[in-house]
């Protein structure tokens, strides 16, 4: 060491102060670049109104979807900071249960009877999908993630992939490897024609079913007494302890509400999109994760804004762009790459305790 | 803290994406090492030698998961009545034939780690499959060098065969034929001028899209959008509403019955679809493309490249299947008739250049196989008399053309309605 410790630090701080500079000019630069891609581009193509609201539509559909298992992720990582990997799964364990119960249904004519009928039936199936995947979400943290609560951070984590593989095959040996197909009953089939533009009633209701959850959500962390008691967890566990907090059950409390939002979404899209596999929660995972870093991991709010900008920016983005639609996993997994780079805590901010930060 | 968490989920986002990626099979090269053909060794090194009581050994390559998992279970187990068929009549030399299933899943990758256990496996004598083109591109460069001849009952991508590889074989046909079919039946039967292609990103489907289009060029016809979506995808409404904006007539689709039914279900919430007629190929000629299609199946077109059938065999096969599987052959996908000719045909070869030697051991030459395989001449099959050429098609039919009406495939054109 020639040079003396005060220069050294100095010499980082010009070197932090430079990298800075340069990821700022880097940022303004990909900014840039995007506009001009679009407006030379894609705005150049002509699409008319009508398609650019139709894309819009799809992509708030999708938004919404992955709005209720980003706020799996949120939750759980804003109590224990680890990522629940195995969430696309908790998710994918809703479909499939949704599917059987649909066919029990469907086996009974419940899905031909009068409408009142119907509404009862679909409001039960998705209900006990919830079930099901509130059933393996709890299990999960008991088995997987409770034994490891004291371990290294990346213990859990690694926990959280082995247990989304294992449910993954489980799915597999069980239920066999050939998708399932939802048929939809024919009062959700089709949908509403405005113009140009088409809503099928499957991705209306998706849209206005997952606002309504997240509300119910927001109400009960923030206005009731167990919301309180996520929270104060979530501030600081050992002190919420100290004040008569029942840290286990706030833990297995906040994986229910998680798995219960991953559930419903679950059955939903197994009617939005008619097929369930055992792979089917693999990729919306990803994309539930990918959404919730970007509104700010750990950040309710944010997960719900997050989830829907990453859903138009998938359904608008390849026509803006002007590429074929088959990048856009692309373009979600770049937009992941440059939040990280440019704001790691997200658009709306990590809301941080002071342990945590 | 955070921050450094976030990074450490980016990399394991990115790790769990290059497993999902695996799937994307590697660049359909042409295996470039020449085989070293001339001066059969002296040692028994080039020979399979099966003691007295012993099995001749058939791998086969199955796509019993991945996309398309019940016709690989269907080709699976036209294999197996093969080889209880040869067995039924004696095996050969009092040797009997086992098949040596392996799961291709329908993908490069996994056809790969098949082609290194099969080469690994000195007994293996030959290999039925891969199922898929991609999977088959997989096993592809790893026979060869292993000198273990294979003939796939379905892999129909054309690169599959060529010059470079002595030891690739198919029964199916030609996607060269499939394509050219498909476009004339389009521009010229049906006089639609207007075309959106769709592909899956498979050797496959993106195989079988280009040379669809580049014959609808020929023919005149206009290709207003060449897409791409991805094997297991379920939402295609964002790249319909974008091939809708053109307002195309047909839509072509290469590639599996799932994605192919649940496109043909989503055109008909499209604007600018709900017209549009929709064409897929072999790949959906199944079960499961009208079950995920449901309703909007109705009036879609499906190709197939279908044998020559002898009815008589035929009647025979499907009872034996019937009866030893407890459904119909024709629930599960198509392809069951080839994959039965597959090992056939295998068998026949073997039966060709194998010989008993004093120590009552069945020794078969591996290069002699793998010409003798080439020499199949009027071979009577499932699918038809076949014949195989230098470059290893052994195919025998036609390309059929199908419409769906009240919920069944219903032949409109092509072989075998001249």
């Amino acid at each position: 060491m020639t040079s003396s410790p005060v220069k050294a630090q100095a010499a980082g701080r010009d070197g932090r102060a430079s990298l800075k500079q340069f990821t700022r000019a880097l940022g303004a630069a990909i900014v840039v670049l995007v506009i001009w891609r679009v407006t030379t581009v894609g705005l150049a193509e002509g699409y008319p109104a009508s398609f650019w609201i139709s894309q819009a539509l799809n992509g708030l559909v999708l938004g919404g979807v992955y709005a209720l298992v980003a706020l799996g992720y949120t939750l759980v990582y804003g109590i224990l900071f680890m990522i629940n990997f195995a969430h696309g799964e908790v998710m994918m364990i809703g479909g499939i249960t949704g599917f059987f119960a649909l066919q029990f249904a469907q086996a009974r004519g419940w899905m031909e009877g009068p409408w009142p009928v119907v509404v009862v039936a679909l409001l039960l199936i998705m209900f006990i999908g919830m079930a099901a995947s509130v059933l393996i979400g709890v299990t999960l943290e008991r088995l997987a993630y409770r034994p490891l609560r004291q371990a290294p951070r990346l213990v859990p984590l690694i926990s959280a992939i082995g247990a989304s593989l294992f449910l993954q095959y489980s799915v597999l040996l069980i239920f066999g490897v050939s998708p399932h197909s939802y048929r939809k009953p024919a009062l959700i089939s089709g949908g509403l024609r405005l113009g140009d533009v088409f809503i099928p009633y499957t991705g209306a209701i998706i849209f206005i079913t997952s606002i309504l959850l997240m509300l119910a959500l927001y109400f009960i962390i923030q206005r009731t007494k167990l919301g309180r008691a996520m929270r104060a967890v979530a501030e600081d566990r050992s002190t919420a302890s100290l004040m008569g907090v029942d840290v286990n059950a706030v833990i297995v409390v906040t994986f229910m509400l998680g798995s219960a939002l991953a559930g419903a979404a679950g059955v939903m899209l197994g009617f939005h999109n008619t097929v369930v596999k055992f792979n089917s929660g693999f990729i919306p995972g990803l994309k539930a994760f990918t959404a919730a870093v970007l509104g700010g991991i750990g950040n309710i709010p944010g997960a719900m804004f997050g989830a829907l900008i990453l859903g138009l920016i998938e359904a608008i983005g390849p026509s803006a762009l002007g590429i074929p639609t088959e990048y856009k996993d692309v373009i979600a997994f770049t937009m992941l790459v440059l939040i990280l780079i440019f704001r790691p805590t997200g658009l709306f901010g990590e809301v941080l305790s002071e342990k945590k930060a | 803290m955070p921050k450094k968490l976030a990074i450490l989920s980016l990399f394991l986002v990115a790790a769990l994406m290059l497993a999902a990626c695996a799937a994307a099979p590697p660049a359909a090269e042409a295996p470039a090492e020449e085989a070293p053909m001339e001066e059969a060794p002296a040692d028994m090194s080039g020979k399979v030698v099966i003691a007295s009581g012993g099995m001749i050994r058939i791998g086969g390559s199955f796509a019993l998961t991945g996309p398309i998992p019940d016709p690989g279970l269907n080709i699976r187990h036209g294999a197996e009545l093969a080889i209880d068929d040869l067995n039924a009549m004696g095996g050969l030399e009092g040797f009997m034939f086992e098949l040596v299933a392996e799961d291709g899943a329908c993908d490069g990758t996994q056809g790969t780690n098949v082609g290194n256990k099969f080469a690994a496996d000195e007994t293996i004598v030959a290999v039925t499959g891969g199922t898929c083109s991609g999977e088959t591109f997989g096993l592809m460069p790893i026979l060869q060098e292993a000198r273990i001849p294979f003939v796939s009952p379905s892999a129909t991508n054309p690169d599959i065969t060529s010059a470079d590889c002595d030891v690739c074989n198919r029964v199916a046909l030609s996607d060269a034929l499939q394509g050219a079919t498909d476009a004339a039946f389009i521009v010229s039967d049906l006089g639609i001028t207007s075309i959106a292609v769709v592909h899956d990103n498979s050797d496959y489907g993106k195989g079988l899209a280009e040379i669809f289009q580049s014959n609808v060029m020929d023919l005149g016809g206009e290709v207003s959008s060449f897409e791409g979506v991805q094997v297991g995808d379920t939402d295609f409404r964002a790249m319909l509403a974008k091939v809708g904006a053109d307002g195309p007539q047909v839509i072509f689709f290469g590639g599996y019955s799932t994605e192919a039914g649940l496109i043909a279900q989503q055109m008909t919430e499209t604007p600018g679809l709900e017209e549009t007629a929709f064409m897929s190929v072999d790949g959906a000629y199944t079960q499961q493309y009208l079950e995920a299609a449901g309703g909007a199946a109705e009036g879609t077109y499906i190709s197939f490249v279908a044998g020559a059938d002898s009815e008589e065999m035929n009647a025979d096969f499907d009872a034996k299947y019937m009866e030893k599987y407890g459904v119909s052959p024709d629930e599960l996908g198509p392809f069951h008739s080839q994959s039965y000719d597959s090992v056939k045909l295998i068998a026949a070869a073997i039966a060709a250049v194998a010989s008993v030697d004093d120590s009552g051991n069945l020794v078969i030459d591996r290069e002699e196989l793998i010409s003798a395989i080439r020499s199949v001449d009027a071979f009577e099959g499932l699918t038809g008399t076949i014949k195989c050429d230098g470059m290893g098609e052994c195919g025998a039919g036609g390309v059929q053309i199908f419409q769906v009406m009240d919920g069944s495939f219903n032949q409109v054109s092509g072989f075998g309605m001249e």
